[in-house]
Order: C-alpha cells, then structure tokens, then sequence
C-alpha cells in the first residue's frame, strides 16, 4: 500500500498525515471566519457551529460539573470536532481518511488517557489509588482489594486500546466494505453504504467524545 | 436449548480437530526441496488462517446481532410505554448499539491483522 489514490501527496508524507493536516486546516478556518463574523443574534454558519457547541458543553457540564467542564471542554471540543471532520473527509472521493489510520486514532486517544490519569493524580493526590481498590476497603477485605486493582489495572490499560480500536475499525470496515461493493455491485448499493457511512462517522465521533467524557468524570469526580 | 447448543458446540469442536488433518492430506506432497516446503508452510497456514477468520467474523456477527437485537427490543419497549421519552431513549439506543458493535470490529481487526499482515512471517 505504498501509494494510495489520494489527491493531495507531498513527498515523503504518508497521504493520512496530509489530509489530517487539511481538517486541521478546515477548523482553524472555519474559527477564524466564526471569530470575526460574529454578531449578537446568530444566522445561519454561526447559528449550526453555536448549535454544535453548545450541545457539547451541555453534555460535559451533566457529567463533569461546573468546574471540570470548563477546564476540560477545550480537549473534548477539539477532540470531538476533529474526528468528525476526518471522519467526515472519508468519505469524499480522492479524499484519504486520516481515522482509517490506527496512528491518528491511538494519536487521539493517548491524550485522553494522560489526562485522565494526570487531573485524577491533581484532584485526589495519593488518594487516586483507592480508585483502583474497588467498593470495599477495611483490613479483612485485603485479598478482594488486591484482585481489584489487577482487574482495574486491566481495564484502564484496555480504555485508549479500545478507544483506538473502535474508531480505527469502524472506519476501515466503512472503507473495506465499500470498496468490495464497488467491485461486485457499482452504482446502487454502495450509495445506500455510504448514507451508512455518514450516519458511522458522525455516531463514532460521538461516541468517543462521550466516553472521554464519562472517564473523565470517573477520574475527577469528588467522592461523596 | 441445553441439547442444541451443545451438539453446536461439539461440531464446531469436532471441525476444529480434524481440519488440519484434511488440509495437510491435500496440501502435503512429498518434495525434497525447501521452497515446496516453504509453500506447503504456507498453504497450511493460509488455509487454516481462512478457516479461523471466517468462523471468527461469523461468531461475532452473531454475538452482535443478539445482544443489539435485544437492546433494539427494550428500547421499543421502552418507547411504547411512554412516547413521550422517545428521544432521549432513541439517544441512548443508539450509544449502546455503537458500543456492542464495536466488539464486533474488534474481531475484525483480529480477523485482517490475520488474512493481510502474516503477523509470523511465514
């Protein structure tokens, strides 16, 4: 797979790493036209982008609280529109989808991960450990606590591998089955793919955002 | 039900036991130079690899149809009793459908590593 059919090449760089650099292009341009067209009653471009937004800060103010949300909403806002422009970008003929890529995908989920554990370290300080332990913490429950922290050990290692996982697959099942129903049935049935497509990549980016949140939540979350 | 899933299970087991045995009959002639046993390597590992991943896309499929498939039958249910919470269960549908599929995506994966990257570069 040296050479893929993309549009845009530059020597030397692999095709995902350009097209990742163009969403990130397309974002920063389209902030830079939202900054400086902005008017008190929104229309239109401003009124979708404000729509979008706003959507998202709800979802992480119901789970995070106040405070968290709005420390933590530059991440999960960058996260969330990201994705879905790459996402998005794949499915636009001679476009490369940068997500297809396990590298951009483990790209967005390794800082999900040290964020996690590094607000959790800031929040709870020491403390963070008994996270780990499970429900029960008192002296004669110590074989419990210890087979708890393997487990959970285990399921926080496996949080950025599935993350990853998740999103890489689905986009590459989109593209694999899409390019096998072009070989066998052209011109129909990969169009109804590719509605499926659509409604795949926009449910994926949510669907990472939302679980970036909620892991978020567990790490910061004040216990009561 | 105790009874057919057992008979499944043995036949899958009982598959599982004698494929390698008719594979090697059909692929194994006696040659003496190395590259014939270098293909014979490689037509074993590739028919068993094929073998592997179609039985593995086929059970994941099938875990991912029961558990969406009752997930979809509560959410109707849901729904029906109280049409009024359609959205928000309607939300939560399809999360949870998303999230069940992606089990399914992570045999896929398993299932390409397998067929196109020769993970012990035979």
């Amino acid at each position: 797979m040296e050479q893929s059919h993309a549009l845009i090449q530059l020597p030397g760089i692999p095709s995902f790493v350009t097209y990742s650099w163009l969403a990130m292009i397309i974002l920063v341009t389209a902030a830079v036209i939202f900054r400086t067209t902005m008017e008190l009653v929104p229309r239109g471009f401003q009124n979708f982008i404000e729509t979008l937004v706003e959507a998202l800060y709800d979802l992480c103010e119901e789970n995070l609280g106040h405070h968290w949300a709005e420390t933590l909403f530059p991440l999960i806002g960058t996260l969330g529109l990201y994705i879905l422009v790459c996402n998005l970008m794949g499915l636009l003929p001679g476009f490369d989808c940068p997500t297809a890529n396990i590298n951009t995908t483990a790209s967005c989920a390794a800082p999900v991960f040290l964020v996690t554990h590094f607000y959790g370290l800031k929040v709870h300080k020491l403390s963070y450990l008994k996270h780990f332990v499970g429900p029960i913490r008192s002296v004669p429950a110590i074989p419990l606590m210890a087979l708890m922290f393997v487990v959970e050990v285990i399921g926080h290692i496996a949080r950025p591998l599935t993350l990853s996982v998740r999103l890489f697959g689905n986009m590459i099942s989109k593209h694999l089955i899409l390019g096998v129903l072009a070989l066998l049935a052209p011109a129909i049935i990969p169009t109804a793919i590719l509605g499926l497509g659509v409604l795949v990549s926009v449910v994926q980016a949510f669907v990472f955002v939302l679980l970036t949140i909620l892991y978020l939540s567990g790490a910061v979350a004040e216990s009561h | 039900m105790k009874k057919t899933g057992l008979t499944v299970v043995l036949f899958l087991l009982l598959l599982t036991i004698i494929a390698p045995a008719v594979f090697a009959g059909e692929a194994g002639t006696e040659a003496p130079a190395v590259t014939a046993v270098t293909a014979n390597a490689n037509i074993n590992y590739y028919s068993m690899a094929a073998l592997a991943c179609g039985i593995a896309i086929g059970v994941a499929a099938m875990g991912a149809g029961i558990g969406q498939g009752l997930g979809l039958g509560k959410a109707c249910e849901g729904v029906s009793r109280n049409p009024g919470a359609s959205g928000k269960i309607t939300t939560t549908l399809i999360i949870g459908l998303a999230m069940i599929e992606s089990l399914a995506i992570y045999a896929l994966v398993v299932v390409l590593i397998i067929l196109f990257m020769n993970p012990f570069h035979i």
